[in-house]
């Protein structure tokens, strides 16, 4: 398997779902809906899937020794590879933002969504939808992904919506916790995030793996 | 125990029906599968390497049944389907370095053989080379690493005259070696030369599947070359 998680690596990735890791620092930007920049990493794996279609990547790697089914757990591996290095990265940004930057004027008094837990576990839930419904939908085929990655936009724009409101709503304060406040809550928010990411993440890889073997390439 | 058995796989498209295919490959055989454009013989290939998903029927190599032990025999298999680009923009070694990897049984002096016998650089990427040569770079792949059975489709269709025999003459060293061959092809002069076995598919049927010399004592008719015989069977299939 770990060849063809380096096959991912190696020859199917395009540089720019490498690239767009670093949008992850967007979790620095005071008063900028930071979550867009979860939407920027799946905008780059999304180069990658286009790079997959446009090298007949898909046939190529049923050929090599694996199983079928193993061609869909090589992209979500690199999906996944992609998505935790990205989140890590946003993971440093909030606590170096919340910790080291918690006095700067402009994080304090930022009207947006702040980098915390909540946002994290928002970030993990973005990448979880763009498994779900646009990874998902591309093994519908396993060629077409115009209609997954439309789905995927306007699903992942509503909950950047919904996130950044959520805290304005009576009683959901909380949620846009600065600096070391309900800290538990912030904690068990993240907790939360990768409970779901991982959920919908391995739902999606075992439809994905069903819809794979039905597809005739 | 065969190299190959195949038992009535079936397969239905809205306007292609793959019906009952069945045939056995022994080792150390030359098969070549013969039959019209839209006969069947990409379909049963791709089949024979779980690319398209029959609704029933059996395929097994070296005893195995390809559901459950694909990764394990793929490994012992050797396959080029066509000139397909994969990659067409990598250079040849960067695309070999990550399938090389694949193989536990990559045989680098094999690949520095055929890489200089197939006359191939492997800076070049694939769209720097004409047809025949994309042939050769997918064979090369699979005569690397120690492959028991070669599965080819239409692996001499672009190569010039030398090359195919020097291509149909490796297949007969092969042979000798104990690797089988089974090969798509409408250049029926190469089955008439090369092959022991005649696979003939005919509107997704099998009309005959065994010895070559079978093949002729039951079909041929006076004096016929392969060629002849089989275009008379399929004016005959058109007729009908």
């Amino acid at each position: 398997m770990h060849n063809l998680f380096r096959k991912e690596l190696k020859l199917s990735a395009h540089i720019l779902s490498y690239l767009f890791i670093f949008f992850g620092f967007m979790f620095f930007l005071p008063g900028y809906p930071v979550l867009c920049g979860a939407f920027f990493v799946t905008l780059g794996l999304f180069q990658s899937f286009q790079s997959v279609r446009e090298n007949n990547d898909i046939l190529f790697s049923a050929l090599l020794p694996f199983a079928k089914r193993d061609v869909v757990r090589g992209k979500f591996l690199f999906v996944c590879f992609i998505e935790l290095c990205a989140f890590l990265l946003m993971a440093a940004v909030a606590v170096f933002r919340q910790t080291v930057l918690v006095s700067a004027a402009a994080y304090r008094d930022n009207a947006l969504m702040n980098a915390n837990g909540f946002a994290l576990s928002a970030a993990l839930l973005i990448f979880a939808l763009f498994n779900s419904i646009f990874v998902g939908g591309f093994f519908k085929t396993a060629y077409k992904f115009g209609r997954p990655f439309v789905t995927y936009i306007i699903v992942c724009f509503l909950v950047i919506l919904a996130a950044e409101a959520l805290h304005y709503f009576p009683g959901m304060s909380a949620v846009n916790a600065f600096g070391a406040d309900h800290l538990g809550l912030q904690i068990g928010l993240v907790a939360g995030g990768f409970a779901v990411y991982g959920i919908l993440t391995w739902i999606a890889y075992r439809v994905s793996c069903k819809r794979f073997e039905e597809i005739d390439l | 125990m065969s190299t190959v058995s195949i038992r009535n796989l079936t397969e239905t498209y809205p306007s292609f029906r793959l019906d009952g295919v069945s045939f056995t490959l022994e080792k150390g055989r030359i098969a070549g599968f013969i039959g019209r454009n839209g006969a069947g013989k990409t379909t049963t290939i791709k089949s024979m390497l779980n690319l398209v998903h029959p609704d029933s029927g059996e395929i097994r190599f070296f005893g195995e049944n390809l559901q459950g032990n694909e990764t394990a025999i793929k490994k012992q298999i050797g396959y080029s389907t066509g000139t397909v680009n994969w990659y067409p923009r990598k250079k040849l070694k960067e695309i070999i370095d990550i399938v090389r990897r694949c193989y536990d049984t990559w045989d680098e002096a094999k690949y520095r053989k055929y890489l200089k016998l197939f006359a191939l650089d492997e800076n070049k990427a694939a769209f720097e080379l004409s047809e025949g040569m994309k042939v050769k770079a997918n064979l090369l792949v699979s005569l690397s690493h120690d492959a028991k059975l070669l599965i080819l489709d239409e692996p001499t269709s672009g190569l010039d005259p030398f090359s195919r025999d020097e291509l149909l003459q490796l297949f007969v060293e092969l042979k000798k070696a104990g690797v089988a061959v089974f090969f798509s092809t409408h250049i029926i002069s190469d089955i008439e030369r090369y092959a022991d076995e005649i696979v003939y598919i005919s509107n997704g049927q099998i009309m005959a599947a065994g010895e070559k010399s079978d093949f002729i004592a039951t079909f041929s008719e006076h004096g016929e070359s392969l060629e002849e015989t089989f275009l008379r069977l399929e004016r005959r299939e058109n007729d009908a």
